[in-house]
């Protein structure tokens, strides 16, 4: 079987840790890597930051995702701190560019696609119980943990017709191009995600009942270390903020 | 236990109306086959038990459903679980949860049963349909017919009192089939009522006791499954329906044509990543050109990946194809082959069928588009999407495609899975047309009628290697039938049995209670 990125595997996972901790690390990282809300005097822990991913992504198994995207980052990393001062005009400004894109936007993804990749629904159901989420906000958020995975199943089966037929991305029109992916994963999208709802709903879901969990989930050593490690840069704002540091 | 009284329906966004005035009553403990031409209505028969129509498929509805003391037409759907279960159509659709274990417990999380009272449903239900292995397991990586088992564990744990089943068997294959049989009988045997739609017959006879036949949304026949078979296979034919024994196929290509020389294979390895034993291992291989071969073998035995790594989709797959003395790699068959995917969705991608067409010609040519249509019967909807087509019409325009783009070999991946009588022949009227154009054609397939239909090769494969590759001769026949197992050559005689050893095990429970 052909198995894609975002597809988990609970056959051989590694390191386990909480839903609730993923989603912590999350949004620390959308909030001090993507939006670089950090300051100046605390910038070493943006880089510590942006390896908590790849050590996660190693310790979950997915080692070739890992050391690759660490290259990458690190290649760009040493680009802009050694040749960038070095250049000027249009070369300086593509270097900023490819420099901020990738360095702001890589470790995000990569928290996405393992948050994505390790975690089951049933674990995620739980956690979001737990947090006393509505269901109404629970489950779509949930279906969407089955949904990416099947599209990106969807979208590799169209690449491979798109590749039969001759047509691709080399010449002709771009924006066609985009068309021929998109009209065709959008009707199976649509299908399957119909499909899904029925089924989901023949099993009962949406009861007026309190549903229950069989999934345990819960916080151990790994999750304390990232949590510390996530809650640095909030205490350095804070106290930045009040005028301490 | 059911009761469909005086039902009319039609979805809301078609004016044909899918049902017009049916009605049921079904006892406890009766397991019922609906059966009839696709678009006859018994999928939406299914829809009004499960209670899926009118809450979640909209559309105009006379008349009542009852299911036990339930009205399921007022009900809401979550009530309705608690009765009737559903397994359907599609594996790949059917699963909430992304790993087994959950996703058998998601309907009794759903219920809010206590969790100790869910583990011990979940392990009796793992026990009793077979898949304690598969527990677990992300369903990403099952096979079509370990998911179809798992999805019947997942509505087994529920333990409702009726069963619906919407063509459960259209992506498996025999070993599959009778694994589902297994399930079935055990069903029956603990007196759950059970409605079944289905395009394969054979396999029911022994399950079923009544058969309830509809043709354009009106029941037709309705009567015991001894009365049925009483019919034979020529009256079920003329209905429009699949042959309850496959041991009366007969082989009927007449028009064999002389052998038009060889394909020649070889070092066809392919491993998936992670995987530790190769699914594909063929290290020479020879294959009749311009003749309809049939690929067979069990899900999962490698006949997908031998038909991807024949189309050269996989660019690690190092194979050679040799024919006439020119040699073939993987990038250059990709030019002179094509595959009509299984769901043909995904090679749809133009606003109309005749663009579809000319997109796939070297240079476009409207007039010989037009003939290409033309002789597939697509000329009238030429204008239209290719989505608001039927399934047939999209995988016409499918190969009309392939015809356009002038490609040589042409592999088919389960063509007439969950087709029925009428669309089979369409399909394999088709295969042939293709094959007298000098096509070679490649089918994947488990429908032994569309087999003896219209191949005249037969490739079979297990664990990824080849064990048998012979011409569908008289003999050919004869391996065919053997390798597709015990249920072929099966006759009234060993279904009465097995109905007898039914009927035993019923009244010892009858007896006991």
């Amino acid at each position: 079987m052909r198995q894609s990125i975002l597809q988990s595997d609970v056959d051989a996972r590694g390191l386990v840790i909480d839903p609730r901790t993923k989603l912590l690390l999350l949004i620390t990282m959308a909030v001090f890597v993507l939006g670089s809300v950090g300051i100046a005097q605390l910038s070493f822990i943006n880089p510590v930051l942006c390896l908590i991913p790849f050590c996660l992504l190693l310790l979950s198994r997915r080692i070739k995702v890992a050391v690759v995207s660490l290259l990458i980052y690190a290649l760009i990393y040493l680009v802009t701190m050694l040749v960038m001062p070095h250049t000027t005009g249009l070369i300086n400004f593509l270097l900023l560019g490819t420099s901020v894109v990738v360095m702001r936007l890589l470790p995000g993804i990569l928290t996405g696609m393992y948050v994505l990749s390790s975690t089951t629904v049933s674990e995620f159901t739980a956690a979001m119980q737990r947090m006393h989420i509505t269901e109404k906000l629970t489950i779509p958020l949930s279906v969407m943990f089955r949904f990416f995975p099947t599209v990106a199943d969807e979208f590799s089966s169209i690449n491979d017709a798109m590749l039969m037929r001759g047509v691709s991305f080399g010449g002709g029109n771009v924006g066609k191009m985009l068309e021929y992916r998109l009209v065709p994963l959008m009707t199976c999208s649509v299908k399957i995600g119909e499909e899904l709802s029925a089924a989901a709903l023949t099993r009962g879901l949406g009861g007026s009942v309190r549903r229950t969990n069989v999934c345990r989930i819960g916080f151990h050593l790994a999750d304390a270390v990232v949590i510390t490690l996530c809650a640095a840069p909030y205490a350095g704002l804070l106290l930045s903020r009040c005028g301490v540091l | 236990m059911i009761e469909i009284k005086n039902v009319s329906f039609s979805y809301s966004n078609s004016k044909a109306v899918s049902l017009s005035d049916v009605s049921l009553h079904i006892q406890k403990g009766e397991a019922v086959l609906l059966c009839g031409e696709s678009g006859c209505g018994k999928t939406t028969v299914t829809r009004l038990i499960n209670g899926l129509i009118p809450h979640y498929y909209e559309g105009e509805m006379f008349g009542s459903v009852r299911v036990g003391e339930l009205d399921v037409s007022k009900a809401e759907l979550y009530e309705t679980a608690r009765v009737v279960g559903s397994v359907f159509q599609n594996p790949r659709s059917q699963f909430f949860c992304v790993d087994t274990t959950s996703e058998i417990a998601f309907g009794c999380e759903n219920m809010g049963l206590p969790e100790d009272e869910i583990g011990q449903r979940i392990a009796r239900a793992a026990e009793e349909m077979d898949v304690i292995a598969l527990l677990r397991r992300s369903i990403f990586k099952l096979s079509g017919g370990e998911k179809q088992r798992v999805a019947c564990a997942s509505v087994s744990a529920l333990q409702p009192e009726v069963l619906v089943l919407d063509e459960p068997t259209s992506n498996l294959d025999m070993a599959a089939i009778e694994k589902l049989w297994e399930v079935l009988l055990l069903w029956k045997k603990q007196g759950k009522t059970i409605i079944i739609a289905e395009h394969r017959l054979h396999w029911l006879m022994d399950i079923c006791d009544r058969v309830v036949y509809m043709s354009r949304g009106k029941v037709e026949t309705d009567c015991s499954m001894r009365e049925f078979i009483l019919k034979g296979d020529n009256r079920l034919t003329e209905m429009g329906l699949r042959p309850l024994y496959l041991k009366n196929f007969a082989h009927m290509n007449g028009s064999r044509k002389e052998h038009g020389g060889s394909i020649f294979l070889s070092d066809f390895f392919f491993c998936y990543k992670q995987a530790k034993t190769p699914a594909l291992d063929i290290r020479q291989l020879e294959l009749p050109k311009g003749k309809i071969v049939a690929i067979i073998g069990y899900n999962g035995s490698g006949k997908s990946t031998f038909a991807r790594c024949l189309c050269g989709l996989e660019k690690r797959c190092r194979g050679i194809l040799n024919e006439a003395g020119k040699e073939k790699k993987a990038k250059q068959r990709l030019k002179c082959c094509y595959m009509v995917m299984q769901d043909v969705n995904h090679q749809l991608f133009t606003e109309s069928v005749l663009d579809e067409v000319l997109l796939s010609m070297k240079e476009p040519d409207e007039a010989a588009a037009v003939k290409i249509l033309d002789s597939l019967n697509l000329l009238p909807m030429k204008e239209l999407h290719p989505m608001s087509l039927s399934g047939g019409q999209k995988q016409r325009v499918a190969i009309a495609s392939a015809v356009a783009s002038c490609k040589e070999v042409i592999v088919f991946d389960e063509p007439t899975s969950g087709l029925d009588l009428r669309h089979m022949k369409e399909v394999s009227e088709n295969l042939k047309q293709l094959s007298e154009q000098g096509k070679s054609l490649f089918i994947i397939t488990h429908d032994l009628e569309l087999i003896f239909e219209c191949c005249t090769h037969i490739l079979h494969l297990e664990n990824g290697k080849v064990i048998g590759n012979y011409p569908l001769d008289f003999e050919g026949c004869k391996r065919l039938k053997l390798s597709f197992g015990s249920t072929v050559e099966t006759d009234f005689i060993d279904v009465r049995k097995k109905a007898n050893f039914t009927f035993n095990c019923r009244l010892q429970r009858a007896n006991k209670t």
